[in-house]
């Protein structure tokens, strides 16, 4: 194989089905969803909008659960929070009557908050609490619309708004309707494709390593919760416009379970899945009258099955290129020469410094007035025995732990203590000792989250494709491809990471840091678990990565690789700086010896 | 280099084992015979409690597992406890809200009521100190006496083979002396222990035979008394390149 | 009027106790929550209508006949939702294997048994008084719970191993201890708990399939507040929930008692996650 220094752009990124091209589940719902009405069943056209009706809702709602993980169950709240709201305001109840586009409108606004009120205690609450949260605001807005009489017209509710023509009639309508879900199929797709939906996957599947690279869960969920309480608000607008006139038990459990279930059956993390989830299952019991009673329970038992059997869903189902076989032998040929192309050189000469750290967890000691400096290309190895602290000493500089003394300054600014996610903007980057990845998602996706705070776009102008959207995912794309081919998985850019052997995934690991262009990079015992000749091949990337002006800190327990690579090691045992030097002089100190072969 | 007693206790053949998609152990054999005292020694991350949790049934694993005669390959923990091997595990991990009594009760779980008994009492006479604690609750135990306790809970069952991890691991050297010397106390009894220990000198004192692992295979296997083995566990560990140091950039 | 406040409120509190018992137990075999404690909850009180006034069985055979049901789904709930989830690496897919199971079960009652409350008998020969046996019965059993679990913990060796697994899973593995099977046992006894204190509330909540999702959240509040794992806290909790729910039932409304309900859990949680009882998550890195 001839190594060039610039490489050939591989063709567009391929994806799994839910990420295609924005372009591909929007086209194939427009085009189908367009020739309907040719079928001329007005019976079809109603079950039609209810699907579209729902799909905008789980278009928003798909967001939190499939890709931000968040069990929400109870979103039907927000259908009926939408539903009252546009219904009232066209009313004239309350206020002199609104049009039904701006009541919708108005309706999105009141859904977006209460998204994010719904949405908060995500942050704070382990999943099963959460879970619980969302059905108790669902209970409770139900509740709220029976007991506020005034305005909701309690037990006997209120009429649906009506849109004016050209959508009046049934068939205009169902257009309206077709048109508000394309769009929101495109957006949703635009998202999935951008930093933001691989954000959101990451929070869900790795969410320490997102952190490390700079993802700032509490502000994207609660922009996620933003969105997608406001697309539900304008679905509940719509639902009662469909039915006409809206009661509280129109808004039953079981539809909060219909579109938590189409997600989870169409697959976490894609856009096409979801969305032929809900059709089927909002089509199924209109086909099968016998089954209309019995059809929450089957939901259920779909749901269990997928969660047993195919937690991928239909997605997964359908990702027919991860099935092809990789090959047997593969080999880690990491190519040093082109991390020119991602690591541009330093621009000043920097210092990584620890000054006297301490940090007890109980009353165990794990850190003792340690001191450490890295300096600007080198590679500083860090040893010690079980429980020594070296772990420990890592996850304070990259912003886990706060040292309860000591601080640790880059180029005499000291880094804020426990700002894990801030490390990233310093250009601090690091591995982990287990690989943490989204095995869901291909390599290069994983590896283009390193990119994530060198884009650009807002979320808005990812949502509607703009060009600093565009311009983003290129660079992206470019710079993760380029770390890819500098450790040398390159050709396995796009297959799925869970079915990468281990030794891979720590260089899908590092070409992860590499994207980052760090001005340090800490890496937590990368040799674990790799052979002999992947040692070698580590150790030799290490050193380039070095030479290029990264500082590099090297846990390890590989006494090889140390005494090869480091330029300075520094020995820690029971929390504190047992010696420090050149590889030479802690390989003949007497204490270290004797430290590791515990004399 | 001796060879291993006609009818080994333990033989293990071609192990392999790890967790999740990383490999740890890579073919490992090894024996045990009875009422021998072996050390595995080795440096971190070696694989020595990824060996141990292996032939205990914590972790599955490939490769031959025989027990005092039966072939034990597939077998869990509950299997290898009722075949007559105790393991206690790293980390002095007792049940802190249970009694120190409660606790070896609980280690012959299965047993009849009067043996179990019988047998908790003997346990308890080989450490007179936390006999003296019996009703007191495990979290009120020091570590060292946890330690003790652990090991206690693995001989109520008068167990043949013995594996122990790392029985020193955050003590003061005197209790370790004292937990060395009743794995000694056991091999003198009759009991085969399987010891895992990062204190080479103290292991040595006592073990018959050593086995060293390094990055989760044999490099080593010795009689205890042989008189190089320090220099040559020290190249074992350090790994046998003394390379120059690196080009200066 | 107060008297009935505070007979309601403790009587619905000790129903709500003992399915915050159920999460309790099925938690500390497992680690995980399962969304069957209220959905067991509500089955105790239709299958004991079903067998004592449909099927027409004495009383105290409608209810072993429940709490042999109880046992039986606690059981299946282990095998089919918690043990093949277990093994798995997303540790979050229990919440949504336990949910589908949830919503079988209410569902199929739904449909088989009925859509509408149904009126559950009366279990004692006795006519109604002050303090009557619909109020009486629940916290009777919650007091028989509570006594039984510890006589369980402090004086049997099951108990102890029951301990054991839920504090040091691991541990108990190495020693030998039978986990899998303590795990099952575990689990058929909370739900043995579960459809005890559905049976015992019967007369209070009638048979209904709706009580399934209303005790999964209110039985899971005296967990959440009072700290996951801690049986004492749960039935601090449940009491002092239904009586608060009765008194605001009484001062605002029934509509405004459960959103005042649920305005202070959310607030509790949001400022203590762990409970009041419970003990801070440990490390994740």
């Amino acid at each position: 194989m001839t190594e060039t220094a610039t490489l050939p752009l591989a063709a567009a990124p391929k994806r799994k089905l839910g990420g295609l091209e924005a372009w591909f589940p929007t086209a194939v719902f427009a085009a189908g969803g367009a020739l309907l009405p040719l079928l001329g069943d007005s019976y079809l056209g109603v079950i039609a909008t209810r699907a579209c009706i729902y799909w905008v809702l789980v278009s928003g709602l798909n967001l939190v659960v499939g890709f931000a993980g968040q069990i929400a169950i109870g979103w039907v709240a927000l259908l009926t929070l939408g539903a009252y709201v546009t219904s009232v305001l066209t009313a004239g109840t309350v206020m002199p009557e609104l049009s039904p586009y701006l009541a919708l409108l108005v309706a999105a606004a009141v859904g977006a908050v209460f998204g994010v009120i719904i949405g908060l205690p995500a942050l704070r609450l382990r999943t099963f609490y959460f879970a619980m949260t969302t059905l108790g605001f669902a209970t409770i807005v139900t509740q709220v619309a029976l007991a506020w009489k005034s305005v909701t017209g309690g037990g006997v509710g209120v009429p649906g708004p009506v849109l004016p023509y050209p959508f009046a009639s049934p068939w205009g309508f169902y257009y309206f309707c077709l048109g508000l879900a394309v769009l929101c199929t495109w957006m949703t797709s635009n998202i999935a494709s951008s930093r933001f939906g691989r954000s959101l996957v990451a929070i869900r599947d790795a969410e320490v390593a997102a952190e490390a690279v700079g993802i700032s869960k509490p502000a994207l969920l609660v922009t996620v919760f933003l969105f997608s309480g406001a697309v539900a608000a304008i679905a509940g607008g719509l639902f009662a416009s469909l039915q006409s006139y809206i009661t509280p038990d129109a808004f039953t459990f079981d539809l909060s379970v219909l579109f938590f279930i189409a997600i989870l059956i169409g697959g976490r993390g894609s856009i096409l899945g979801p969305l032929l989830g809900t059709i089927i299952l909002t089509a199924l019991p209109e086909f099968a009258a016998p089954l209309v009673a019995w059809s929450t329970f089957l939901y259920a038992v779909l749901l269990l099955v997928i969660v047993l059997a195919v937690p991928g869903g239909i997605a997964d189902m359908l990702d027919f290129k991860n099935r092809r076989p990789l090959e047997r032998h593969r080999e880690i040929r990491p190519r040093p020469e082109l991390l020119a192309q991602i690591l541009p050189p330093q621009a000043r000469p920097n210092l990584l410094k620890l000054a006297n750290v301490s940090l007890s967890f109980g009353g165990v000691r794990a850190i003792d007035g340690v001191d450490l400096e890295i300096r600007m290309g080198e590679v500083h190895g860090l040893i010690g025995p079980n429980g020594s602290g070296k772990t420990t000493m890592l996850n304070v500089i990259s912003g886990y732990y706060a040292p309860q003394q000591g601080q640790v300054r880059l180029n005499e600014e000291i880094l804020p203590p426990r700002a894990a996610a801030a490390r990233a903007g310093w250009r601090i980057a690091r591995t982990f000792q287990t690989p943490r990845l989204v095995g869901a998602e291909s390599v290069l996706e994983n590896v283009m989250i390193g990119a994530t705070t060198a884009g650009r776009a807002s979320f808005v102008a990812s949502l509607l494709a703009l060009p600093s959207h565009r311009r983003d995912e290129v660079q992206a794309y470019d710079a993760a491809m380029a770390a890819l081919s500098a450790v040398g998985l390159d050709q396995l850019a796009f297959v799925r990471t869970d079915r990468l052997q281990h030794s891979e995934l720590r260089f899908v690991e590092i070409a992860r840091a590499l994207v980052l262009q760090p001005s340090f990079l800490l890496l937590d015992e990368p040799a674990a678990g790799l052979s002999v000749d992947e040692i070698e091949r580590l150790g030799a990337l290490i050193v380039s990565i070095s030479r290029r002006g990264t500082g590099v800190l090297l846990v390890e327990h590989h006494a090889d690789l140390i005494f090869d690579i480091c330029d300075r090691v520094t020995v820690l045992n029971l929390g504190k700086v047992l010696a420090s030097g050149t590889p030479a002089e802690i390989r003949a100190h007497r204490e270290v010896v004797n430290a590791y072969l515990g004399a | 280099m001796p060879t291993s007693a006609p009818d080994p206790l333990l033989q293990i053949s071609d192990l392999s084992t790890g967790y999740g998609k990383i490999g740890v152990l890579h073919g490992i054999d090894l024996t045990v015979g009875p009422g021998e005292l072996v050390a595995l020694l080795g440096p971190n991350g070696a694989g020595k409690t990824t060996l141990l949790r292996a032939i205990s049934g914590l972790l599955p694993r490939s490769g031959q597992v025989r027990f005092a005669g039966k072939d034990l390959s597939g077998a869990g923990p509950r299997d290898m406890v009722r075949a007559g091997l105790a393991h206690v595990v790293e980390g002095h991990r007792v049940f802190t809200q249970l009694t120190v009594f409660d606790n070896l009760l609980l280690a012959g779980y299965g047993m009849r009521r009067r043996e179990r008994e019988t047998q908790v009492e003997e346990a308890l006479a080989f450490f007179p100190e936390i006999a003296a604690k019996r009703n007191d609750r495990a979290v009120t135990l020091s570590g060292g006496q946890q330690q003790m306790l652990a090991v206690a809970q693995g001989l109520v069952r008068q167990p043949r083979l013995l594996l122990l991890d790392e029985p020193s691991a955050g003590l003061s050297p005197v209790l370790v002396d004292r937990v060395l010397a009743a794995a000694g106390r056991l091999r003198d009894g009759g009991t085969a222990v399987l010891l895992v220990e990062q204190l080479i000198e103290k292991a040595l004192r006592i073990a018959d035979r050593v086995y060293a692992l390094v990055r989760g295979s044999i490099v080593l296997e010795a009689a205890g008394n042989e008189p190089d083995l320090p220099a040559r566990l020290e190249a074992a560990y350090f790994g046998h390149s003394l390379r120059p140091p690196a080009e200066p950039s | 009027m107060l008297l009935s406040i505070v007979s309601y409120g403790l009587a619905l509190g000790a129903v709500y106790a003992l399915i915050g018992i159920t999460y309790n137990v099925m938690f500390a075999a497992s680690r995980v929550f399962s969304f069957t404690a209220g959905t067991v909850g509500m089955l105790g009180g239709v299958f004991g209508a079903l067998c004592i006034d449909r099927l027409g069985m004495p009383v105290a055979v409608g209810f072993l006949i429940t709490l042999a049901a109880g046992a039986g789904l606690g059981i299946i709930t282990e095998i089919l939702t918690v043990r093949p989830v277990l093994k798995s690496l997303d540790q979050h897919l229990y919440v949504l294997s336990t949910l589908a199971f949830a919503l079988m079960l209410q569902q199929l009652t739904a449909i088989e048994w009925s859509t509408e409350p149904q009126p559950f008998p009366r279990l004692l020969p006795f006519g109604p008084g002050w303090f009557d046996q619909q109020f009486w019965l629940p916290l009777l059993a919650c007091a028989l719970t509570i006594a039984g679990l510890e006589w369980l913990y402090r004086y049997t060796l099951v108990g102890r191993a029951f301990l054991a697994i839920s504090e040091d899973n691991y541990a108990a593995r190495a020693l030998g201890l039978p986990e899998q099977t303590l795990r099952l046992a575990s689990y058929a006894l909370a739900g043995m708990i579960g459809t005890l204190a559905g049976f015992t509330g019967g007369e209070m909540m009638l048979a209904y399939f709706g009580n399934g999702p209303l005790l999964n959240f209110y039985g899971f509040v005296p967990v959440a507040l009072g700290g996951m794992g801690s049986n004492r806290g749960a039935v601090a909790g449940g009491l002092a929930l239904g009586l608060f729910q009765q008194t605001a039932n009484f001062l605002v409304g029934g509509i405004f008692a459960s959103v005042a309900i649920f305005v202070v859990f959310i607030l509790v949680l949001l400022v203590r996650p762990e409970g009041f009882a419970g003990a801070a998550p440990a490390r994740r890195v």
